[in-house]
């Protein structure tokens, strides 16, 4: 990174007591981009952006933000939240209920001492933004959900913060309306080109908005990386089973295939290609391989082919869901609605080594 | 960080502040209770037991206050269960209004129960003993300076509590495990005994035991109805002991301990009880349990839940109107003389004038003193992270278990015993007030507290707020509510106050309730009318307010 990152986290940790709620975690975000914690609840991520925050204090660590040193253990050293120009959403939208639109907006505004008539101004163009404009004398308690969320977003940008933090803003709303929120927060980041951490445990609002992911479980990063390879490479059987869906074959590698791929057997004794691991590590005993890359009927290229039966189908609509049984267990595969078959059918089903990933 | 310096110092000295005002008191009633030397002499000379073992040598106070403690508690009950099942389990018309009426008893205090009662139902004098006789009976029809009169006037103060908690178990139910019962088969009757009442049961057991518990501390009632008769319960024959001359400390102290020993045990065994028996089915969240149609029942019901409230809030009220405006209290209509001549003799008599302006003065200034203060105690407390938080809410919730009047007895004996001579001054009763009613602000407060989201006040702070200028614009305009609901709360409990006041009442500091309660025993119980209803004037004025600030709070929508 030619730019210094505009957050920088080393070695975090904040412990309760004896137990490490975030044990160790280092990162940095560049200028401009949107970064995800994800992962599931009690694995550190909103405590970990509290404390960017300065709401929790860490055990031990150091944070800067846009260069400057907002928490060291080494240096004794802890700006308070006020003093970090960063701004946050909160995932109850913390909107006061005593304060009309217009004041909620405006407070971090005042704060600042900015003259009024720059406030309003000020004011008026966020919530232009959040498609808001026309509410600003409106009760803040006579909101609906989905405009408190909006209100909150407004809130958190009236003031041209360096930073924006978002712990969970959607995990409230209904699903069709998280849909468009999560499209709108991404079209809002991206215009104002603004630096945000977002904490989600929905791994798929986190493939969908982010320019990397970072997973983390029981307190420690498992996995960074751009959403295509958080989906496509998980490096552990954490990141593969809690992003997306996904098949664990279980198995030994038995040497080298055909085109640089390796020979993995699995239980019920088949063979298939596998990708070799950058690392060259071969002692992987569990291939994962995503629902959505297994065909069902023979594809041409791919070079894994076995027979099994239709075991159960469920239609969801977007995507049908086959259990079939094959020799090595039984397999979940997805397929469009277009590709329908029976219930106790017997089925080839092809996947290409490049979707199977040893761990 | 920047507020680092105000927790630094504020903590600790309020910590130790309150600690001390409510353990310096228990501390010098413990010690006095063991002195078995000369009782008026501190420290004690001499220390022994001999003060407890004294209290079983004369078994009659224990079993006339458990006498009274069991009727008043199995009256009371069955007055809370009757309301709590007419009021949340049938339809009924007015059901909403009745609910709302339910809280009066409470405001209506055992002493203004116990002299409106002594006006009804006193021997030959009683307006309902003067009916009663001039139709023809040469007995009263009931004398209420009697164990059962006693109970009966506690009964009906009691019963709303009852009700507040057994209603309350009562909704708390799922209505779901009555019907999955009836889908499966079983009819009303079934249900009712096999579900319905296991469910409900862990919340009568726990009012009876928690009523029972408020009975063995009760004063008022014991008080005006048991003194004129030598009738003494517990606290009476405390209050009693520290007049006899010399006046016997130890004696009460030790009475007081073990009284607050014996209530200290029978709650800890209903929590016992309560976390045995009651059923993880049974959740905080609030249902509106089915109410059944009752068709033709609707109106004896009615009545039923009617009949409590005029019993035991407008009959009283009745009573002590129509003897306060008469030069002698009467209901046979051509003897009756009608006269203000009371409420002028209240406002204008030497010894009693004051009494009014002294209650008020305590209440405003306890009141608004008290609020911020505990406001503080109650941030700390439930919102920061300083460590000893936990055993500061131990500390303040003291006094909330101890005996008013066991309370009172400590402080007299600490602030005698002080050489600061603020004995027999209204800043003593003022200190006491605040004291004994920290628990009451501290729950108040702590409600709303609770109630108002952690982030809402974080959100502040990463908008840039200071610590002070959060506090001015989020956390204070979100507590207001709490806060005027607590100062009223005070406000009344301060002007009602009669266990303390007895004590630390002096010759220039004279308050309400005591002067009340003097003005019975010595003088008319036309001029005591009076000064009841103008006592609960004052504290239904206050507590208009307090609901028309609670429907505010409650009415606005979420």
């Amino acid at each position: 990174m030619s730019t210094p990152p505009r957050i920088d986290v080393r070695d975090l940790v904040v412990r309760y007591g004896e137990t490490a709620a975030v044990d160790g975690v280092s990162f940095a975000i560049a200028p401009g981009e949107l970064v995800t914690l994800l992962g599931p609840s009690g694995c550190g991520k909103t405590t970990t952006l509290r404390s960017i925050a300065g709401l929790e204090t860490p055990s031990d660590g150091s944070i800067k933000i846009s260069g400057r040193t907002v928490y060291s253990r080494r240096e004794r050293w802890n700006v308070p939240s006020e003093k970090r120009g960063v701004s946050m959403v909160f995932q109850s939208y913390a909107i006061w209920p005593h304060m009309t639109v217009f004041e909620n907006v405006a407070y971090g505004l005042r704060v600042r001492k900015v003259p009024a008539a720059e406030i309003a101004d000020n004011v008026a163009r966020v919530l232009d933004m959040v498609q808001m404009r026309g509410f600003a004398d409106r009760p803040s308690s006579k909101l609906s959900g989905g405009q408190q969320q909006r209100v909150a977003v407004a809130r958190a940008i009236a003031f041209s913060p360096n930073v924006l933090l978002f712990d969970e803003p959607l995990s409230n709303l209904d699903a069709k309306l998280r849909a468009e929120m999560r499209v709108e927060l991404r079209e809002l980041q991206r215009r104002l080109d603004i630096t945000s951490l977002y904490v989600t445990h929905d791994q798929e609002e986190a493939l969908a908005i982010s320019d990397r992911v970072i997973v983390m479980n029981g307190g420690k990063i498992e996995q960074i990386g751009s959403p295509e390879a958080i989906y496509n490479r998980p490096v552990s059987r954490f990141v593969a089973d809690f992003v997306g869906s996904a098949n664990m074959i279980a198995g030994q590698v038995r040497g080298p295939g055909p085109d640089g791929t390796l020979l993995f057997e699995t239980e019920g004794g088949i063979k298939i290609e596998v990708i070799a691991p950058a690392n060259g590590d071969t002692s992987g005993t569990v291939v994962a391989l995503r629902s959505s890359y297994i065909h069902i009927g023979h594809v041409s290229g791919s070079h894994n082919a076995v027979n099994g039966t239709i075991h159960r189908r469920m239609f969801h609509g977007d995507f049908i869901q086959y259990v079939v049984d094959w020799p090595a267990g039984q397999l979940i595969v997805r397929r469009p609605p277009t590709e329908l078959f029976e219930e106790g059918s017997s089925v080839t089903v092809s996947f290409a080594p490049l979707h199977c990933v040893l761990l | 960080m920047s507020s680092f310096g105000f927790r630094g110092w504020v903590m600790p000295l309020l910590l130790l502040v309150c600690g001390g005002l409510v353990l310096y008191p228990l501390a010098f009633l413990i010690i006095e209770s063991l002195n078995i030397g000369d009782p008026q002499s501190f420290p004690p000379e001499e220390l022994g037991l001999a003060n407890y073992l004294e209290l079983f040598e004369e078994p009659r106070v224990i079993t006339n206050t458990l006498l009274v403690a069991s009727i008043a508690t199995v009256l009371a009950v069955l007055f809370g269960f009757i309301q709590a099942w007419i009021l949340t389990r049938t339809i009924i018309p007015g059901r909403d209004r009745l609910e709302r009426l339910m809280e009066l008893p409470y405001y209506m205090t055992p002493l203004i129960g116990a002299l409106a009662w002594g006006v009804l139902l006193g021997p030959k004098t009683g307006l309902i003993n003067q009916v009663w006789q001039s139709t023809g009976w040469t007995s009263d029809f009931f004398n209420i300076y009697t164990p059962w009169g006693i109970a009966w006037v506690m009964a009906l103060f009691e019963g709303t509590v009852a009700f507040v908690m057994i209603s309350a178990s009562m909704k708390s139910m799922d209505p779901s495990l009555e019907e999955s019962s009836r889908v499966l088969g079983a009819g009303k009757l079934r249900t009712a005994l096999k579900i319905t009442l296991p469910l409900v049961a862990p919340g009568v057991l726990s009012a009876t035991i928690f009523v029972f518990s408020e009975m063995l501390g009760s004063f008022a009632a014991a008080f005006v109805l048991g003194i004129p008769g030598r009738f003494f319960v517990v606290t009476t024959a405390i209050w009693e002991a520290t007049l006899s001359f010399p006046p016997d400390y130890g004696r009460a102290a030790a009475m007081g301990l073990s009284l607050f020993g014996a209530m200290v045990l029978t709650l800890g065994c209903a929590r016992l009880i309560m976390r045995h028996g009651s059923y993880t089915t049974i959740t905080g969240k609030a249902f509106r349990p089915r109410a059944m149609e009752v068709g033709a029942m609707r109106f004896p019901l009615m009545t039923i839940a009617w009949g409590y409230i005029i019993v035991a809030v407008i009959l009283p009220l009745g009573a002590l109107l129509l003897t306060s405006m008469e030069r002698f209290a009467t209901v046979i209509i051509p003897q009756m003389q009608f006269t203000l001549a009371n409420y002028e003799t209240a406002l204008r008599m030497g010894s009693l004038a004051p009494a009014f302006a002294n209650s008020l003065i305590l209440g405003v200034s306890v009141a608004t003193l008290g609020v911020p203060t505990i406001g503080v105690l109650a941030w700390i407390i439930y919102r920061s992270r300083v460590p000893g938080r936990g055993l500061m809410e131990f500390v303040i919730m003291i006094p909330a278990a101890v005996p008013r009047l066991v309370f009172g007895l400590g402080l007299l004996w600490a602030w005698i015993n002080i050489p600061i001579p603020i004995y027999g001054t209204l800043w003593l009763l003022g200190i006491a007030y605040f004291t004994v009613f920290l628990p009451l602000g501290l729950r108040t407060i702590a409600g709303v507290v609770l109630q108002v989201d952690p982030s809402l006040e974080e959100c502040a702070r990463v908008c840039g707020a200071s610590w002070g200028y959060q506090m001015r614009t989020v956390t204070l305009p979100l507590l207001r509510p709490g806060l005027v609901a607590a100062w009223l709360l005070i406000f009344i409990a301060s002007v009602r106050e009669l266990g303390v006041s007895i004590f630390l009442m002096g010759p220039n500091s004279k308050v309400i309730a005591p002067a009340i309660v003097n003005s019975w025993l010595s003088s008319s119980s036309e001029l005591s009318a009076a000064m009841a209803l103008m006592q609960t004037a004052m504290v239904f004025v206050a507590v208009a307010i307090l609901f028309r600030v609670a429907r505010r709070v409650t009415g606005a929508p979420a």
